[in-house]
């Protein structure tokens, strides 16, 4: 498993679009990608959990990756992240 | 659509291996039992003071005789449920039973109908018999292959039927032995009246072969090896053996119908110097092909055999020719190639009739109690004498027969490419498979079905098909043991519909409600396929910014379509021609947009706001049916940080179709550079197979927009 944390520095969270973004880019590794914000948890895959986390400027998610390729996805997980939020 | 039915009758004949494998042994028990319990065989050679009714030996020989006639007996019920079960795709277990239960109604529909027409008296002689207790008509074997077939047709159209909620419960593959009986008493209504004609037709053609000499024989041998696969052949030389259809004669003072029994009084005889022809002429002709022939021909079948298959083929083929030498039971081995190669089964027939003729051109005068094998070739022939039954030319002509047996079965099979035993296409069988089989698979249809999707979500939650050892389910409830608990996901398990999961020790029961057998059977399907071994290629299988709507037309359950409301007032317009890439190439996922003439947003469909955007520019709903809705109003509004829009619904609150959401100002969002188009995306498109606009142009808010399936 291999875990990160990251901290939200884009001004308007996660909304839609870097949601899709997100879920399209999660959807590439075999791992389970899951993200976790005060105890809510969402499956990167899955659009509307993403959203309904409501990830705002500055919240703290922290990511966790669990599968076969988990090492690259947690990279690249890592790498979306600070493109894109 | 010569291939496709080729490809059919090869199924049906590896289907018929099943209850063929048991052929040999009842046959050799029937045979042997048969034979030394008969009262003549016992009377002929003096074994009265050994074989007596009622002493050990007696009995045991009469356990042999009753048990493998037992299986002969029921050989139609044997067909029912073993072609049932080879037929079936999945859960062939309950294909057996849906096949029992059809055999038993069809029989009991037509057994009902013979005693309203007034009894068995009434009906043609030798035209009825009893199966399981069941006064019925004569249909053989091939009573049992119609309803094996249909059961399995029926169950492979079935066995994951979806119904209703309220009937759920008896949905999936309960509802194969209930449709089964329904079909199966109509089929029975229906065999009552069509097989009657059947029976006549054959029963004409008796009365031909009498007044017709040597190519009357001939042609009655071809009738009753050609019978023989639809049971027809003992009503057909019964009459010949019993009655006066086979000629009558004075034995000793008395007068003595039908050929088998004329037979036997010359053979009680003391004063018989030549066994009749015009009797043997009905039975001589079964040695040369049972004894010499057909075992030449299983040899053809194991040469043709590919090597790797060859001694499996082989144990097959070994008994059934020898069930066919000793005791001249024939259907083992011809069921082996009877449906894979029925022109070769035609080439028998002919090969067989001409025995007939060629015994009675000899003057072989070889009689049988009931078939030609080596016990009754011996008894009846050999032990009689040369001069009496001229038995020599059964060798004769059977060592010909044998060459020729051996060279037609060997090149028509090599020719033809006949699937004999050892020759099936591995199709069938179990394979591993190679990863560009799984490409292949994937190529074939663009993502998986809905209920693929599921169904890797179940597996990917219970740790993958490695973990699972037993899966099973209960009325509501799959249940399922795993290796390893650890590895069980509760969070996927509920993505996959689940509204509970519970873990005791290795034990995990997770709560679908009553369909949980139509989520077993799709499990299981999917456990099978290919694409479990890529249960991330199922579920990750979006539709990609490159192709903008795969075809996704691989739905095998008929869902219902789920149709979703317009959301404002004004004018639809196609996700494509949004205008912006995350939308347009449909990264959020599938769906359509309109371009609002009025700042209100309604709910396109009864369910629940699962979360309502802090800016207010965005709603998701959860539908009830379980569609994902994504309402976006405006493109990047969300920069306008909640200015202009007004919601009026929380997170969690329940919605009906066309309640207000969230109203907004039109003129001022536009003032602010921003285009209003508000797109209606289903966030979680791969779960559907089929998601399209339903209206185009002017749209008025609660009218029809979206089909999906």
């Amino acid at each position: 498993m291999q875990s990160f944390s990251y901290t939200i520095k884009d001004e308007i969270g996660i909304h839609a679009r870097p949601a899709g973004l997100l879920a399209k880019r999660a959807k590439e590794f075999q791992s389970v990608v899951t993200l976790e914000k005060d105890g809510k948890t969402a499956a990167a895959t899955k659009l509307m959990a993403i959203m309904g986390m409501g990830v705002k400027c500055g919240d703290t998610v922290n990511v966790t990756v669990e599968g076969a390729d988990e090492e690259a996805a947690a990279a690249a997980m890592e790498e979306f992240f600070k493109e894109n939020l | 659509m010569k291939d496709k039915i080729f490809g059919i009758l090869q199924r049906v004949g590896r289907s018929f291996m099943l209850p063929i494998a048991l052929l040999p042994v009842a046959g050799l028990l029937l045979g042997i039992g048969g034979s030394f319990t008969n009262p003549t065989t016992i009377e002929t050679y003096r074994l009265g003071s050994v074989i007596y009714e009622g002493g050990i030996l007696y009995t045991v020989l009469d356990i042999m005789s009753k048990t493998g006639s037992a299986v002969f007996d029921n050989l139609a019920l044997l067909f029912a449920m073993g072609v049932a079960i080879g037929m079936a795709k999945k859960e062939k277990e309950v294909a057996a039973l849906s096949g029992a239960i059809a055999y038993l109604v069809m029989n009991t529909a037509i057994s009902v109908l013979i005693m309203a027409k007034g009894g068995v008296e009434a009906m043609t002689e030798n035209s009825t018999t009893s199966a399981l207790g069941i006064t019925t008509l004569q249909m053989g074997v091939f009573g049992g292959i119609i309803v094996g077939l249909g059961v399995a047709a029926l169950h492979n159209r079935f066995y994951r039927i979806e119904l209703p909620q309220v009937l759920s419960f008896f949905g999936g593959t309960r509802f194969v032995p209930i449709v089964c009986t329904v079909v199966y008493l109509m089929v029975g209504i229906v065999m009552f009246y069509l097989w009657p004609f059947v029976q006549m037709g054959i029963s004409k053609l008796g009365g031909l072969v009498l007044n017709s000499g040597y190519i009357g024989t001939w042609i009655y041998g071809i009738l009753e090896r050609a019978l023989i696969p639809f049971g027809l052949h003992h009503v057909f030389y019964m009459p010949f053996w019993q009655t006066e259809l086979g000629g009558s004669m004075m034995v000793d003072d008395n007068i003595v119908t039908g050929a088998q029994n004329i037979f036997f009084a010359e053979l009680a005889s003391k004063s018989t110097e030549v066994f009749s022809v015009s009797a043997t002429r009905f039975m001589s002709g079964k040695f040369p092909f049972m004894i010499f022939g057909l075992p030449a021909a299983a040899f053809a079948m194991y040469r043709a055999a590919r090597p790797e298959k060859r001694k499996a083929a082989g144990g097959l083929l070994l008994s059934a020719a020898l069930t066919s030498m000793l005791t001249g039971i024939t259907e083992p081995l011809e069921f082996t190639f009877i449906f894979v190669a029925p022109l070769m089964y035609g080439v028998h027939c002919v090969l067989a009739g001409l025995s007939y003729m060629l015994m009675h051109l000899f003057n072989v005068g070889v009689g049988m109690t009931f078939s030609g094998g080596v016990i009754d070739l011996t008894l009846f022939g050999i032990l009689q004498g040369n001069h009496k039954t001229n038995w020599i030319w059964i060798v004769i002509v059977g060592l010909f027969y044998a060459v020729v047996y051996y060279f037609v079965f060997y090149f028509m099979i090599k020719k033809m490419h006949l699937a004999t035993p050892g020759r099936e296409p591995d199709d069938i069988e179990p394979k591993l498979y190679r990863r560009s089989d799984v490409e292949a698979a994937r190529s074939e249809k663009a993502a998986g079905s809905p209920g693929d999707v599921t169904s890797a979500l179940i597996l990917k939650g219970l740790g993958g098909k490695e973990n699972l050892s037993d899966i099973d389910c209960c009325a509501t409830r799959l249940r399922i043991t795993v290796t390893d608990i650890e590895k069980v996901s509760d969070s996927l398990l509920k993505e996959s519909g689940a509204s509970g999961v519970i873990h005791k020790g290795n034990g995990v029961q997770v709560i679908y409600g009553p369909r949980v057998s139509v989520v077993k059977s799709n499990l299981e399907a999917f456990m099978d396929s290919p694409q479990s071994n890529d249960l991330d290629g199922v579920l990750g299988e979006a539709p990609s910014a490159e192709k903008p709507q795969p075809q996704k037309k691989n739905a095998p359950e008929k869902a219902a379509a789920i149709r979703m409301y317009a959301h404002l007032n004004g004018t639809a317009v196609k996700l494509e021609d949004v205008g912006d890439d995350v939308f347009s190439q449909k990264i959020l996922g599938e769906g359509i947009a309109v371009e609002p003439s009025e700042g209100r947003l309604y709910a396109p469909c009864d369910g629940e706001v699962d979360s309502v955007f802090d800016t207010k520019h965005a709603v998701n709903i959860l539908s009830a049916e379980g569609v994902e809705v994504l309402l976006h109003i405006g493109i990047d509004t969300v920069k306008l940080g909640g200015k202009y829009f007004e919601s009026h619904v929380s997170d969690g609150q329940k919605v009906k179709k066309g309640d207000l959401l969230i109203t907004f100002d039109i003129e001022a969002i536009k003032a602010e550079g921003y285009k209003v188009t508000t797109p209606f995306i289903i966030a979680n498109t791969d779960e559907y197979s089929v998601i399209e606009p339903a209206a185009q142009g002017k749209i008025t808010a609660g009218s029809e927009i979206l089909k999906i399936i």
